[in-house]
């Protein structure tokens, strides 16, 4: 399946090319990353076990509050802190998982690097937008 | 169905394949053609039928597939006795690679009914009627069942799969092993190289230019694990790159289509917990 | 003759027989990018909330519609799947689970609870809410 559309001006090695087999394999070498990257995936997956359940259990206790009810929960502090560290912890996992998979499925080296561009600041821009409420909603 | 061992046949038949379009991301010159069907053997009551990829470099046209029918009680139990029946008596133009034909050398790996094992210890009886026979998956077919492993093999000799020793071999002996030592080759050692899991592996689909596979990840953990090899540190530096090791994601197809029965998924688990474990 | 022909690709998703190892991972990605997408409905419904205008009333009218409950339905399943999938990979991460059969057994353990889980949720959910 992965012949097909690879063709990228970054590509050393272009299919039909006369490269050696070894060549192709070593690539760029070793980038000596990768561990951090799996080591975070990891930390926030455990931080979200508890986190997610959590909010499960928070939706379904407020599922019939009105609005005005729901200030009052959110402007708990000890709610605040704790869904503000869901925002940080969700969306640094998403940014992490999102990561993975555009890696896995986008070849062409540059759109691969203008959606991963993406992809880091929406996660970002998420989650500074959902501090900031939980934040607002505390001190208000 | 609850597998106990990599040796059993599931009995799950449906879905047999994923609900992807038949051409998607295919190359033209990749596009599966229908094929010929031979004729049925004269006055044989138990007829096999397999529909098997076929690819002539020289014709020009596309890969097919062929459907052939096999007289069983002409032919031994195994789908290699069938495929060289064919070869001898119906097609002699038909390609596939076979040597021990008892599941040693690995040369007869194919993706058979969808998975990936080796014709030679792969039952006829305990085959899908009609049965598929495929070359194992994304690789440039040669001819016929023969897909072109130098990539692979390359990846292979990539992770420098001999001994690398910096003290002096003893003047009078071997570099000796502790029995306990030898143990933790075990699981390993016995890979013979078929690439039935690096070519039922998803992600090597996806980035098989520059993830590993299973089969090589296997091999690199060997050295790792090798008493004797004095480079652990230089091959760790030259697995930890999101790529090479970390495109792992821990599917497991290669666990599951092993026809060894080993466990390639565990081995990259462990190095993965080693490149950890020196981290912190 | 035909040398500059390119050599064809043998086919492999197209098929490779479907198994519980690669069903279950794709569905551990397929939940993960609905999380994802849930996830900004998530923190839309937050802001909702603290802006005080008509947006909450009528993010809170959809999800009360049967398009929003479904979705809400499949945002749980996804959840409880993502979750308990996501607990067989941290024990996978440490070395457990790897025999064959403990990966056959924990795949339908996973997709069990997340059913169970699933329906537990809606039907507290709905009970306490009436």
């Amino acid at each position: 399946m992965s012949d097909w559309n690879r063709e990228d001006p970054l590509d050393r090695n272009p299919p039909g090319g006369r490269a050696s087999p070894l060549r192709r394999a070593i690539g760029l070498g070793s980038s000596g990353s990768g561990a951090h990257h799996w080591w975070l995936q990891r930390v926030t997956a455990v931080a979200l076990v508890p986190l997610s359940i959590w909010l499960v259990a928070s939706l379904i206790a407020h599922a019939r509050d009105g609005q005005q009810d729901l200030l009052a929960w959110l402007g708990r502090p000890a709610v605040a802190v704790t869904m503000a560290a869901l925002w940080v912890i969700l969306f640094w996992h998403m940014k992490l998982g999102l990561r993975v998979i555009v890696e896995d499925y986008v070849h062409a080296d540059r759109m691969k690097f203008a959606i991963l561009i993406v992809v880091d600041l929406v996660s970002l821009a998420l989650m500074a937008i959902g501090v900031f409420t939980n934040l607002y909603l505390a001190l208000h | 169905m609850l597998i106990r061992s990599s040796k059993q046949v599931s009995r799950w038949r449906r879905p047999r394949r994923f609900p992807v379009p038949p051409a998607s991301g295919t190359s033209p010159a990749s596009r599966i053609e229908q094929g010929k069907t031979w004729p049925e053997p004269q006055g044989a009551t138990r007829v096999r039928h397999l529909r098997i990829f076929r690819y002539d470099p020289e014709s020009g046209n596309n890969p097919r597939v062929d459907t052939f029918a096999i007289d069983r009680d002409k032919c031994g139990p195994m789908l290699l006795d069938a495929l060289i029946k064919i070869k001898n008596e119906i097609d002699p133009t038909f390609a596939f690679r076979r040597s021990c034909r008892e599941g040693i050398c690995g040369s007869c790996a194919m993706n058979i009914d969808g998975t990936n094992w080796l014709a030679c210890i792969r039952a006829l009886d305990e085959m899908n009627e009609p049965a598929t026979v495929y070359p194992l998956n994304n690789m440039d077919v040669v001819k016929d069942l023969v897909g072109d492993q130098a990539h692979l093999f390359a990846q292979l000799h990539s992770i420098k799969p001999w001994l690398r020793t910096r003290t002096p071999a003893p003047a009078n002996s071997e570099r000796l092993q502790s029995p306990e030592e030898r143990a933790k080759l075990d699981g390993d050692y016995e890979c013979i190289l078929c690439f039935c899991c690096t070519s039922g592996c998803p992600s090597h689909w996806w980035n098989g230019d520059r993830f590993l596979g299973p089969a090589v990840l296997l091999q690199a953990h060997r050295w790792l694990v090798d008493s004797r090899d004095e480079a652990t540190d230089e091959r760790l530096d030259e697995l930890e790159d999101p790529f090479k090791l970390y495109r792992c994601h821990t599917i497991l197809n290669c666990t599951r289509t092993c026809p060894k029965g080993l466990n390639p998924g565990k081995k990259i688990a462990e190095i993965k917990l080693m490149i950890q474990q020196r981290r912190s | 003759m035909p040398s500059s022909r390119p050599r064809p690709r043998s086919p492999d998703v197209r098929i490779y027989k479907p198994q519980l190892t690669s069903v279950l991972s794709i569905a551990h990605r397929a939940t993960g990018v609905l999380l994802s997408a849930g996830s900004v409905l998530l923190v839309a419904w937050l802001v909702a909330v603290a802006d005080g205008s008509n947006a909450y009333a009528a993010l809170d009218g959809f999800l009360r519609s049967w398009i929003g409950i479904i979705l809400l339905v499949g945002w749980t399943f996804s959840l409880f799947y993502h979750l308990c999938n996501g607990i067989r990979h941290l024990s996978w991460d440490m070395d457990f689970g790897f025999e064959l059969a403990s990966i056959y057994l924990s795949g339908w353990l996973v997709v069990s609870a997340s059913v169970v889980l699933t329906l537990a949720t809606w039907i507290i959910g709905m009970a306490a809410g009436r």
